[in-house]
């Protein structure tokens, strides 16, 4: 009786502590929880001009996105977020972008509805079209056009070619419809420069000619469906981080 | 030993005694977490009636959401300036313009537009339509799925043959001759044409006229007609007859319901068969819509495996809905 009147106290504060401990570590789960949510809904409400510039929203933006883009995008973009240019699969680390002018915003729809998705809001003005499979220009004329493209991207190339490519590229190719008059291409089309370097399935001769031959048709998925509201925001918050010159970031 | 004694304050964390007290206080906080769990998932599911807005939506028009990444790309859209440089008053039209445009959608489909308005049963279809062969338009074929499916359609790849001919027909019935006449006649003019004998003095002779049927067809100055236009206009068994003379040729007789008709072909460009390069566009384009009608009835015949439809009599009889 005495022996177990003396262990009563003792197990009676240990239960004690344990449902204190218990109840602390939900309550804490909770609390953190709650305050994530919280800061999720404030990133979501934030117009994309103000999460710009609000550097602990978007330090929390880059952490929830960092697991996101590993799982659904590293594995056309890659996990170094350089792209893959046998896909055609952009680089998102630099600050070229097809559409819009890169910020959150431009960013945040794309990844809503995705280019060529089959989504009816996605991007799709055009794309490229295949130039000489169509019969559009002779395999001769590609060749010409190659040379032309080759020569804005200060590469080694064929003068005479390239003048003819010249001609081309403003009369019967119509390129300077969608990559624009100086060849910087169109944001609005989503048409890529032609100055390089910034290629999408690269820049060599093989390649371009490959391009203009036979045309491009480049996609992105429409992630409206698949990730949450919070995720697709801070996806587009982390590619804005991650495009921005060192210098304009750290300035800010 | 006394296990049936009241218990006291101290007990109620002695978990080795019952205690009436600390099992009401237990049940108590797991009907209130229940009911916290339950309430949370009620008025935050999607599709629930909610009186909050979401974050990511700007407003909520009986429960539909309109998206604030729609609303800023239509700001920047309707008054072609950056969202960040847009005034409140643009913003504000915006807005109004997007609830107005909801409610009428709301509006149409409350009155059940889809099912009267051909437009709308038009744009549905077609909305449907591209959402579901998506994928198929996305996909660029590579070129060995090309050639393969040129090697598996060949046929598909014929340049379209050209004709000149004569159709000379023998008149039968009514008062004109008899069917046996007509078909003696043109035996004769057969055999005279193929003798070299100047068409219009065998029509003349044999009493044979133009049938007509290629007058509004061919190039006006040559007479020059494609085979498919022959085909739809000379009928199925002139043209078969007609499709394998060569320029020169003179068909034998064919009976036919207007009397019997003779083809007298002038010349013929026989349809030629393209390889993979001259026809690699159109393989393209025939490989697409291929893969997108496949995808079409596919899903066509998965909507109806799970659809409930109700046949008349008569329209059983029709057999519309193949198994």
């Amino acid at each position: 009786m005495d022996t177990i009147g003396r262990l009563r106290p003792v197990r009676r504060r240990r239960s004690l502590v344990f449902g204190l401990v218990a109840i602390g570590i939900v309550l804490c789960a909770l609390g953190y929880w709650l305050q994530r949510r919280a800061s999720e809904a404030r990133m979501v409400r934030l117009w994309p001009v103000q999460l710009a510039h609000d550097p602990a929203m978007l330090s929390f933006a880059v952490s929830l996105a960092r697991p996101v883009y590993a799982s659904h995008c590293a594995r056309c973009h890659g996990a170094d977020l350089n792209g893959k240019r046998s896909i055609g699969a952009p680089n998102l680390a630099d600050s070229v972008w097809l559409y819009g002018d890169g910020g959150i915003g431009d960013i945040e729809t794309t990844i809503l509805y995705g280019i060529r998705s089959g989504h009816p809001k996605a991007h799709n003005v055009t794309d490229m079209p295949a130039e000489g499979r169509t019969e559009q220009l002779s395999r001769a004329e590609v060749d010409d056009v190659v040379e032309f493209v080759l020569a804005l991207s200060r590469q080694p190339h064929d003068d005479a070619a390239s003048v003819r490519g010249r001609g081309l590229f403003y009369d019967k190719g119509n390129c300077f419809d969608c990559h624009a008059r100086d060849a910087l291409g169109n944001t609005d089309y989503g048409t890529p420069s032609l100055v390089g370097p910034g290629w999408l399935y690269g820049g060599d001769r093989q390649t371009l000619r490959q391009t203009i031959y036979n045309g491009r048709h480049g996609l992105c998925p429409a992630w409206i469906d698949q990730l949450t509201p919070a995720q697709i925001r801070a996806l587009a918050a982390f590619l804005y981080v991650v495009s921005q010159p060192a210098s304009r970031l750290a300035a800010r | 030993m006394n296990t049936s004694s009241p218990a006291s304050n101290g007990d109620f964390f002695d978990p080795s005694k019952p205690v009436v007290r600390r099992s009401m206080a237990f049940s108590a906080l797991g009907a209130l977490i229940g009911l916290a769990i339950a309430g949370y998932g009620l008025f935050t599911a999607k599709g629930t009636q909610s009186h909050a807005v979401p974050p990511e939506d700007l407003a909520l028009v009986n429960n539909r959401p309109i998206l604030r990444s729609d609303f800023m790309t239509q700001v920047q859209t309707q008054f072609t300036v950056p969202f960040a440089q847009s005034t409140p008053a643009q913003r504000r039209r915006v807005l109004e313009d997007m609830l107005a445009e909801e409610l009428q959608v709301q509006r149409g489909l409350e009155i059940d537009l889809p099912s009267f308005d051909p437009d709308v049963r038009t744009a549905m279809v077609a909305g449907v339509e591209l959402e579901i062969s998506a994928d198929v338009l996305a996909q660029q074929p590579t070129d060995q799925q090309l050639r393969d499916y040129y090697a598996a359609h060949r046929t598909k790849y014929v340049s379209q043959g050209q004709l000149r001919l004569r159709d000379l027909v023998a008149k039968s019935g009514g008062a004109a001759r008899t069917p046996e006449q007509a078909t003696s006649d043109a035996q004769q003019a057969v055999a005279a044409l193929r003798a070299a004998a100047p068409v219009e003095q065998v029509m003349q002779r044999y009493h044979l006229v133009d049938s007509g049927a290629l007058l509004d067809a061919g190039h006006v100055d040559t007479g020059e007609v494609f085979e498919f236009a022959a085909k739809a206009k000379l009928g199925a068994e002139v043209y078969a007859a007609a499709a394998t003379l060569q320029g020169g040729q003179v068909s034998d007789p064919i009976p036919q319901s207007d009397g019997v008709h003779v083809v007298d072909m002038v010349e013929h460009r026989m349809p030629v068969q393209e390889d993979y390069a001259v026809a690699a566009n159109a393989v393209w384009t025939d490989f697409k819509n291929d893969a997108q009608t496949q995808v079409r009835d596919a899903e066509v015949r998965y909507l109806r495996s799970r659809a409930d439809i109700l046949l008349s009599s008569d329209a059983r009889a029709l057999e519309v809905l193949s198994p």
